[in-house]
């Protein structure tokens, strides 16, 4: 659930948010400013209680619209006070606040009395750039929302099945949706896909959404989308194993990215590759040695069988060369090396086109959805030569440098088309809230492939 | 060290013969010339073994005729691929496979000296051995190549460009030497005997001991050490070859065995511990290294050398001390011992010397090997010029890095309950939080730490550098100083 936003130039809302700069507090509130010693320093607030009800002082920064929220998020209704200020910092400040007073409520039948309510937004501008800029912030809005709530949906409910189901606001958008079935996926000869999910009472499937924008090539999108995992034969130890009903957030983040794309009607071409399956154990298992055929004819030695993702990607990166994208990006909560290695402060990027990389970096950094380069060198490559096979798709034991042995692994289904692997594992939910971010799913990656497309995708449209 | 001589490009009448050849070349020169001598035979011989001169291919020819032993052939590559580091591995793979020729000759005729002298390093770098606890090998398994003749059209050239790569040579066998040894052998004070002796290269050398530590306030580096017996020590080695310009520093840490301390580590592996002073090992080496070729800069090296043992006496996880820049650490985890003893240093080095920048190497964390493996050393910055010179010498030398994050959300984990910072984070991007505890005693000067866990100690064979020890940042290093603060 997101707070409906209002562009408005007067409001009732009991909670009036003013963003100050350093050093500039408005003539009103300088002497409560004084006496809380508030300069408008960035990341800092003052409240006062004032007719006619709370005013926060917020000092202007990237974080100031969720900080702000995040002091207010039992307040149904609030304002945020932008006047004076460009339209791109009003949209910013809402954007702020709206992520930061999200929250998954489906499965909530009662609330506690001290539950956040904030439900409801206006935002003051005076200036008349915003009505224009407007729907496409909002967009992303909604498709970082409804990222989050699909990773947020525990696997009972969010099946392979059902997560087509799901989908459906993006049919209302206007993206085309298509979904090849077990037997589909059978006939085409996914082996990645259909290995890792055919243990589950849930069959696998692979969604493919398609946004025609202008007409062109398209950009592909492609999203792990492990609605559970529970390690397979390889099993997981038990600790923590809930948290694997985020192991779909890649392709929640590809579906979020379409979402935002339809709703600002964005003229750049796009598709989305999702292979949704639920890795579990079973009498159908596959296991650990067997060898698979994927989709593009190479065969690869199944090492362990909780390194699912990489082969279901591999399918679904192959499936996407078909399309003769112009790029390709994938997202997948893939390693727990990559989490050693960056910690949960950067997703880690791998590519074969550096320029690629360095554009998503800058889009990345833009939206506050950091990626970091890390490399797909020699010894990756070669860590996975098999016995038997063509390749392996993981190394045994741990303690290597799997982030970078996985990517080298898709690295070969990607083949000559540009291509970036974003490894976001560690980056799909947070444990804790903070000022800046809510607890849980965090809809990491909608934002930045919304940007990149925005900023690089679109030009030749005109 | 291999005995490297250039002569003048005649073709020998007798030992082995060593081939470069780049792919699809024809033969040329002394190529040509043995191959007439021998009637043909390495023509013969290549067709017959597919040797087409692809890059790692090599071919041998037993007693080819023309009284030589044999011919070997090593594959360069792509003629425009060839770099100066394609020649030191030839000339690596060369050195391996005539491992039993006592003496060989490398026909490097028509190619530049600078290339003559490369493969000759490569060649040195591959012949070196750690022999010193074997007393029961036989005599035919010992590897015999003890001299190396480089045949060339360029002999003024290339002896001109050896002079330097040997005292380079030179530098990385003193590092592989110190990190091969064992810790029962190399102790902090033994390690301190050893560096003392590199004072012939006209290194001046002070080194501290425990009082002079405890009367400084190295209180950081001191909580390490004093579950030990053997007492620690700082050596400090200055060269001064650049006039009045400010040196640059170059920092080690030498644990010279890491156990873990109180916080111990498993049984399995701990053994590989006694080279957690490979970074002060490399520093040491890249010292005699610039000392060695007289290099044109003022450099300072610094190593902090202390043993990490559980004890009585050992600090304990919880413990806090006050380092030498002041500032109050809680050590939650005695295995976090590195940045302990990196800091105390550091701090020390930039008060001391003012220095142009700093460049610390540390086997700091298990976490970079999971991160990037063994193939690049972790970097880490706070200046990107810095870095951005230290990725292109890796690139140059083949001590490659990647570099990694910095930042406040980094930094901001380190926060402590009780001190102005703790030793450790949990295990997500610990690298990184241990480049950010490091990063709080560079003062702000420019700085870059090298990760080297994952590339200090190689278990496998490669062209220039026999399983072991790699005396990884030497070359790096040196090079460094060479392309961008020699004479500048």
């Amino acid at each position: 659930m997101i707070p409906s936003i209002t562009l408005t130039r007067s409001t009732t809302a009991p909670a009036l948010v003013v963003p100050v700069l350093a050093g500039q507090i408005p003539h009103a509130y300088a002497q409560a400013a004084s006496a809380d010693a508030f300069t408008g320093a960035p990341g800092t607030i003052c409240e006062i209680f004032a007719p006619p009800g709370r005013i926060l002082l917020t000092g202007l920064d990237e974080a100031a619209g969720a900080c702000a929220a995040a002091r207010l998020l039992r307040t149904p209704h609030i304002a945020i006070d932008a006047a004076g200020f460009p339209a791109a910092t009003a949209a910013a400040l809402a954007t702020g606040a709206a992520l930061r007073a999200w929250r998954f409520t489906t499965l909530r039948t009662y609330e506690e009395d001290d539950a956040p309510r904030l439900a409801a937004i206006d935002l003051l501008s005076d200036d008349p750039a915003l009505p224009a800029l407007w729907p496409a912030a909002h967009a992303a809005i909604e498709g970082a929302a409804l990222a989050r709530d699909l990773v947020s949906e525990p696997a009972n409910r969010l099946t392979p099945t059902s997560f087509a189901a799901h989908l459906a606001p993006l049919a209302a958008a206007g993206i085309s949706i298509e979904i090849l079935d077990q037997a589909a996926l059978t006939t085409l000869g996914c082996g990645g896909l259909l290995a890792v999910g055919r243990a589950s009472a849930h069959p696998p499937c692979l969604a493919i959404l398609r946004w025609p924008g202008q007409g062109g090539s398209p950009i592909a999108f492609v999203g792990k989308g492990i609605t559970f995992d529970t390690g397979g034969i390889s099993i997981k130890p038990a600790e923590a194993m809930w948290d694997m009903r985020a192991d779909m957030a890649g392709a929640a983040a590809c579906a979020g990215a379409m979402l935002t794309l339809a709703r600002r009607g964005s003229p750049a071409a796009a598709i989305a590759i999702l292979p949704l399956a639920e890795n579990t154990t079973g009498a159908a298992a596959y296991r650990p040695g067997d060898v698979l055929h994927m989709l593009n004819g190479t065969t690869v030695q199944v090492v362990d069988t909780d390194a699912e993702g990489r082969l279901v990607l591999a399918d679904a990166l192959d499936y996407a060369r078909r399309q003769s994208p112009r790029a390709i990006i994938d997202l997948a909560t893939l390693t727990g090396s990559i989490v050693t290695a960056l910690g949960h402060h950067m997703a880690g990027a791998f590519t074969n086109t550096p320029g690629l990389l360095a554009k998503a970096q800058a889009a990345g950094q833009a939206v506050g959805e950091p990626i970091w380069p890390m490399p797909i060198a020699d010894s990756h490559r070669r860590a996975l030569d098999s016995d038997i096979a063509d390749i392996k798709h993981c190394v045994d034991g741990s303690g290597h440098p799997d982030a970078c042995q996985a990517a080298a692994f898709l690295e070969t289904f990607a083949g000559d088309t540009p291509w970036l692997h974003l490894d976001i594992a560690g980056m799909e939910q947070r444990d804790a809230a903070t000022d800046e971010h809510p607890t849980g799913a965090t809809g990491f990656g909608v934002r930045l492939l919304d940007r990149l497309v925005a900023d690089h995708f679109e030009a030749h449209h005109g | 060290m291999l005995e490297v001589t250039f002569a003048d490009a005649a073709l020998p009448t007798s030992g082995a013969l060593g081939l470069l050849v780049a792919e699809s070349a024809g033969a040329s020169g002394l190529w040509h010339e043995a191959d007439e001598a021998t009637g043909g035979a390495i023509t013969r011989a290549f067709a017959a073994a597919e040797f087409t001169g692809k890059d790692g291919q090599t071919c041998t020819i037993l007693a080819p005729g023309a009284g030589l032993s044999r011919v070997v052939a090593i594959g360069l590559g792509k003629e425009a691929d060839l770099t100066p580091r394609k020649y030191e591995d030839a000339g690596g793979s060369l050195a391996a496979t005539l491992a039993r020729e006592p003496a060989a000759a490398l026909a490097a005729d028509g190619l530049p000296g600078a290339h003559a002298a490369a493969a000759a390093l490569g060649a040195t770098l591959r012949a070196y051995r750690f022999d010193l606890y074997r007393t029961k090998q036989k005599p035919e398994d010992k590897p015999k190549l003890a001299a190396l003749r480089v045949l060339t059209t360029a002999r003024d050239e290339a002896e001109t460009a050896w002079a330097p790569l040997k005292a380079l040579a030179n530098g990385v066998f003193t590092t592989r030497d110190l990190v091969s040894e064992p810790a029962n052998i190399l102790t902090p004070a033994e390690f301190a005997t050893r560096i003392h002796k590199l004072a012939d290269l006209g290194l001046q050398i002070e080194a501290f001991g425990q009082e002079e530590l405890e009367t400084l306030g190295f209180g950081s580096l001191l909580g390490v050490s004093q579950g030990s017996i053997n007492p620690p020590r700082m050596v400090v080695m200055q060269w001064r070859g650049g006039g009045d310009d400010k040196p640059v520093a170059f920092i080690g840490k030498g644990v010279t065995f890491d156990t873990g301390g109180i916080s111990i580590k498993p049984a399995a592996g701990m053994e590989d511990m006694k080279w957690d002073m490979a970074g002060a090992g490399a520093v040491v080496g890249l010292m005699a290294a610039l000392a060695g070729r007289r290099a044109r800069v003022n450099a300072v090296g610094l190593v902090g050398l202390v043993e990490n043992m559980p004890s009585g006496t050992a600090q304990r996880p919880g413990d806090v001390v006050k380092s030498y820049s002041g500032q109050t650490i809680e050590v939650l985890n005695t295995d976090a011992e590195g940045r302990l003893v990196l800091a105390d240093v550091l701090w020390y080095a930039q008060e001391k010397f003012d220095p142009r920048f700093m460049v610390d190497l540390a086997t700091l964390t298990g976490a970079i090997i999971v991160a990037l493996g063994h193939e690049h050393a972790g970097l880490f910055s706070n200046d990107d010029d810095l870095a951005t010179k230290l990725l292109a010498a890796g690139e140059a030398t083949g001590e490659k890095l990647w570099r990694m994050p910095m930042g406040r959300d980094y930094d901001k984990q380190l926060k402590s309950d009780i001190a102005d910072m703790k030793n450790i984070t949990g295990r997500p991007g610990s690298s990184i939080t241990a480049a950010q505890f490091i990063a709080r005693f560079v003062n702000e000067k420019p700085w870059a730490h090298l990760d080297i866990a994952g590339t200090a100690w190689s278990s496998k064979d490669a062209p220039i550098t026999p399983k072991g020890a790699t005396a990884f940042g030497v070359r790096l290093l040196d090079r460094l100083v060479a392309d961008y603060f020699e004479g500048k």
